[in-house]
């Protein structure tokens, strides 16, 4: 009997179940004329078990509504090779239960007109998306719908607006009542400013007896002519009433509530906060790739850096940077791993900790360093417990280490005795397949990048959620759509005082390949964590075509130092209140990008980092090694804006 | 006179015929996220094609198992370090394009397709810190979907399956248990403790597995915890890293790379029946399809063991290039071994290919970083 004249046929041929029904499958292995050929094994496997559950006997239980597949596979047959059917299981999508109309005023002012949410759920008590939906007014002339569930309050009276799914409908009952606005009166904090600061605008609708009505519901929106006739006078309004502008120009702000519309016109002027930037000084890598970085003062006053290798032989390499131009490689250290990530220094600069990846072993851990005097840089311990698995990125704060555990956690060790490193904790998320990578500790507050978990701010000695290093404890978290958290820096503005949380992303949307020039994507992105119940992500910094990494705020000045991977090191003015997309804002104050036609892939800069330290900014690049630069001094305010 | 031209026609047509042999294997460089196909033509080596691979380009993702389909048209690779669960990647054979993937469990690394049912089984070798039961996934490589996940020792490794294709193996390198799996009903069928010699009942390992999942405890106080309990776990003296049953008896034999030495498990009694001392640090092991030789790399030495079964005898050992000797494929006509040797830091890694019958080294190939998983894809004319 040949295989090919043997199929496996399964009773039903078809089967569609409902959630939570189940079917008995009756399968067997038939020849060419359809006869049972006996002894013929078969197994039973589902693609989805969580979905779709069969057991050994064809028994099939349906736990979840869409399209699934089964596989039924007959090990060995008389014609000596395997047989295998793949039947599909359709699950009925459960009925329809329930259409909840959300956030719905108990009255409507004539005019005035609102967008119903709508939450629909199905039997199974989940949220269905994308159902299609009918909504019906009783009475149209009082109040309307269209086709996107916007409700129009047209005169007094009452209706009952009616939204359906087949025999599935929810009521509202709406009264709409006169509405004796006779004008909205506007207001702002201030009538002209330079492009990225917010206004704050207030309205109110005033009645014909001049009281505030305070119920009344009322739209910012704004219109503009940018200076350069060729800019659109773009910005972002909100509608709590704050406004910035991206370019110069003449901005009308209108706040309508119903038919009665108020405006006002501001003057936005360059923020001009340009400033020239110049090179410094380099301390060239190149003949592998570079990657993080730390400057620091040694305890003979010095100044030096440690700049990690990627995708190499596991060295570390140590510089003399107290005069920026003549940076000075001193020392360099070796060990087994094939990528040193991330390396840090301890506040009182006598230890350097670096990570591994790559391990011959396979227990990558980490290495801590003896830099009392950085020209003879010792190791005093590795450190694997826990951490074989690859550390990608690490920090040193207060004799802890907080090490990042192969990209799924990070465990705290105690290093008061650096040749005797014990872990004390470990924070992980619960989530499915969670992810880590990178952590930041500022302040007794551990800031970890999450990918599509996002942000997550751990105490770790603040005191503001009771956490310690020995009992980390997690307090406030925010994730963004794109799950590309991949870096994260606080920001305590004094300016605007607020507290923000700077997420970065990290995208390669053509890939990396290590021999070759690359292009990276992604930007920062500005959270007000003010209300850590509430975060709010309001502002972009953003560079076209560059991808961002690492960044570092200073928040004496109120400066970003962003390293974007193809736009090099960007200095951003970061004052006062943030809204918007800084780049449009002109919030940009400098530029420098390492370029190297050295570079261990020459003319090919690729920024990792960027850290202010003393005047100076030094920055790394995976092609060229260690670089410094330093930004020319602001000028002094001028009294008076003026208008290009 | 004429018998004399037609044997050397003969000869040299037979060598020529031997000469024209080409062999083909991929490799892994765990540390270069890329995999390189190498061809042996009997005398040298070329690498035909270096294919890179990975997700997350700035990171070091370790492509670490690799596996030709039993039909040779596809062959799958397992990366290491996801985000952070590891990924099978399929990619087809001859055009070298990846043409399908799934996630996994926790660094995913060896793997074998089941002859009786095409299933795939992976295990989760899980080097990320605690000591806990990690599991073997069973995927299915027509859809590219994980079927289920079967629990078993601490850190399995070493996925190899009857050629029958009915029973699948795998040792807890740190439990020091080695596992069979019923590769059509995909349950754990038999545990064998590597350390006592002792056979361990499935559902009571299943009971340990379940209180000993520390992936259950998460943040705050349970943190601290988690991480304590590990730590606290015994580890396995024999430490076994590998497992391999031999083409034609009941028989299995497994790396002991903490002990030092290959065990010999007899598949019926369920127990170990001998034991081998050899180099230091044997790591992975291969049987020649003929079943007459094991091939064994030291790990620690960075060597390679020709052992004669018959007579349990080594025959010869082979100081590789580079230090770090990982993985062992033999051609099917019981020729050539291939051995991948990781090296050491900035080191390439390297495939050496051995003379089974003369015990020596021919050729080898210079590769990427820490070479390790190794695959035999086909023999050409």
């Amino acid at each position: 009997m040949l295989a090919q004249d043997l199929k496996i046929v399964v009773e039903p041929a078809e089967l569609t179940l409902d959630v939570e029904k189940n079917a008995q499958l009756k399968a067997k292995v038939v020849d060419a004329q359809g006869n049972e050929v006996s002894g013929q094994q078969l197994f039973f496997y589902s693609r989805k078990g969580k979905a779709l559950e069969v057991d050994s006997t064809g028994l099939v239980t349906a736990h979840l509504p869409g399209e699934h597949q089964l596989i039924i596979i007959a090990p060995r047959t008389a014609g000596g090779e395997r047989l295998r059917l793949n039947y599909p299981v359709k699950v009925n999508y459960p009925p329809i239960s329930e259409i909840k109309i959300e956030e719905v005023p108990s009255q409507m002012y004539a005019g005035t007109t609102l967008r119903l949410q709508v939450t629909v759920m199905d039997e199974m008590n989940l949220v269905r998306e994308k159902v299609p939906l009918k909504a019906i007014s009783t009475d149209p002339s009082v109040a309307a719908t269209d086709t996107y569930l916007n409700l129009k309050a047209n005169k007094p009276g009452k209706a009952t607006i009616t939204v359906t799914n087949g025999e599935i409908e929810s009521k509202l009952n709406i009264n709409v009542i006169p509405f004796s606005a006779t004008e909205v009166m506007l207001e702002s904090d201030k009538d002209e400013a330079r492009t990225g600061d917010v206004f704050h605008f207030s309205a109110k609708v005033i009645d014909d007896e001049g009281k505030e009505i305070s119920d009344a519901p009322i739209t910012y929106s704004f219109q503009g002519q940018a200076e350069d006739v060729s800019s659109s006078a773009s910005g972002l309004i909100k509608q709590d009433g704050r406004f910035v502008a991206d370019v110069a120009g003449m901005y009308t702000i209108m706040a309508a509530s119903g038919p009665y519309v108020a405006q006002q016109t501001v003057k936005i002027m360059p923020r001009q906060v340009d400033r020239k930037i110049e090179l410094v000084g380099k301390g060239s890598v190149d003949d592998k790739h570079t990657s993080d970085f730390w400057v620091w003062e040694g305890v003979d006053g010095r100044d030096y850096a440690v700049t990690g290798t990627w995708g190499a032989d596991g060295k570390a390499y140590f510089w003399d940077v107290t005069n920026p131009s003549a940076i000075e490689r001193i020392d360099s250290i070796q060990v087994d791993a094939r990528t040193v990530n991330d390396v840090k220094v301890s506040e009182d600069g006598k230890i350097c900790i670096i990570s591994r990846e790559g391990a011959s072993n396979r227990k990558n851990g980490i290495v801590i360093i003896d830099v009392s005097n950085p020209r003879e840089a010792e190791i005093i311990s590795t450190f694997t417990d826990n951490l074989t698995g690859g550390v990608h990125n690490l920090y040193i704060y207060e004799n802890h280490v907080y090490a990042l555990s192969d990209g799924q956690k990070y465990y705290v060790i105690n290093i008061e005795d650096p040749e005797n490193p014990k872990i004390v904790s470990k924070f992980e998320l619960e989530t499915p397949a969670h992810a880590i990578h990178d952590v930041w500790v500022q302040d007794g507050i551990a800031y970890s990048s999450n990918w599509s978990d996002g942000i997550q701010l751990v105490d770790v000695g603040n005191g503001i959620a009771g956490g310690s290093p020995e009992n980390p404890q997690q307090f406030a978290s925010y994730a963004y759509p794109s799950g590309a958290n991949h870096a994260t820096f606080p920001f305590k503005s004094q300016s605007a005082d607020k507290f923000y949380v700077i997420g970065g992303d990290e995208i390669f949307p053509y890939g990396l390949d290590v021999n070759k020039e690359n292009m990276a994507a992604g930007f920062l992105h500005f959270i007000d964590f003010s209300d850590l119940e509430n975060p709010d992500e309001i502002a972009r910094f953003e560079v076209p075509n560059a991808g961002s990494h690492n960044y570092w705020v200073d928040e004496e000045n109120e400066l970003l130092y962003a390293s974007f991977y193809n736009g090099g090191v960007r200095v951003v003015d970061i004052s006062g209140e943030l809204m918007g997309d800084l780049y449009k804002q002109g919030r940009e104050i400098a530029w420098i990008i390492p370029s190297d036609p050295d570079g261990y892939i020459p003319n090919a800069p690729f920024t990792w980092g960027a850290q202010p330290y003393k005047g100076h900014i030094f920055y790394s690049d995976w092609n060229s090694g260690l670089w410094a630069a330093r930004l020319e001094p602001e000028t002094p305010e001028e009294t008076t804006l003026e208008s290009r | 006179m004429k018998k004399i031209y037609l044997g050397a026609l003969s000869l040299l047509l037979s060598l020529l015929s031997a000469q024209a042999q080409d062999y083909y294997v991929y490799v892994t460089a765990e540390s270069e996220d890329e995999v390189a196909l190498i061809k042996f033509d009997g005398s040298d080596t070329e690498v035909v094609k270096r294919i890179p691979v990975g997700v997350w380009p700035a990171e070091i993702e370790g492509p670490h198992g690799i596996t030709v389909a039993p039909d040779g048209k596809h062959w799958y690779l397992s990366l290491a370090h996801g985000n952070p669960l590891g990924f099978l990647y399929k990619f087809e054979t001859g055009t070298d394009e990846k043409v399908g993937q799934t996630t996994l469990g926790l660094f995913p690394a060896s793997m074998q397709i089941s002859e009786a049912n095409g299933l795939l089984f992976v295990v989760n070798f899980n080097l990320h810190g605690d000591m806990v039961p990690s599991t073997i996934s069973v995927v299915d490589p027509e859809s590219m979907s994980e079927l289920k996940q079967v629990t078993v020792g601490t850190m399995p490794h070493g996925s190899r399956i009857t050629p029958d294709g009915m029973h699948q193996y795998s040792v807890g390198m740190m439990s020091g248990e080695l596992f069979e799996i019923n590769t059509m009903t995909l349950e754990v069928s038999r545990i064998l403790n590597l350390d006592t010699n002792e056979a361990i009942d499935p559902q009571m390992k299943d009971a340990q597995a379940m209180h000993e999942d520390h992936s259950q405890h998460s943040m705050g106080g349970d943190n601290a915890m988690a991480s304590m309990s590990g730590m606290a776990h015994q580890h396995s003296a024999t430490k076994p890293t590998w497992v391999m049953p031999h083409p034609h008896k009941p028989t299995a034999y497994v790396t002991g790379n903490g002990s030092d030495e290959i065990l010999e498990v007899d598949l019926e009694q369920w127990k170990i029946v001998d034991r081998f001392k050899g180099g230091k640090g044997p790591y992975n092991l291969e049987i020649s399809p003929d079943g007459s030789k094991l091939v064994v790399s030291y790990k620690s030495d960075g060597s390679t063991g020709i052992w004669d079964l018959k007579k349990k005898k080594e025959i010869a050992r082979i100081e590789n290039i580079r230090k770090v000797t990982h993985g062992v494929v033999i051609s099917p006509d019981n020729k050539y071994a291939f051995i991948s040797v990781e090296g050491i830091g900035g080191e390439p890694g390297t495939m050496e290919v051995i003379d089974l019958k003369k015990g020596k080294r021919l050729a080898y190939a210079e590769l990427g970083k820490q070479a390790g998983g190794i695959a035999f894809w086909k023999m050409e004319d």
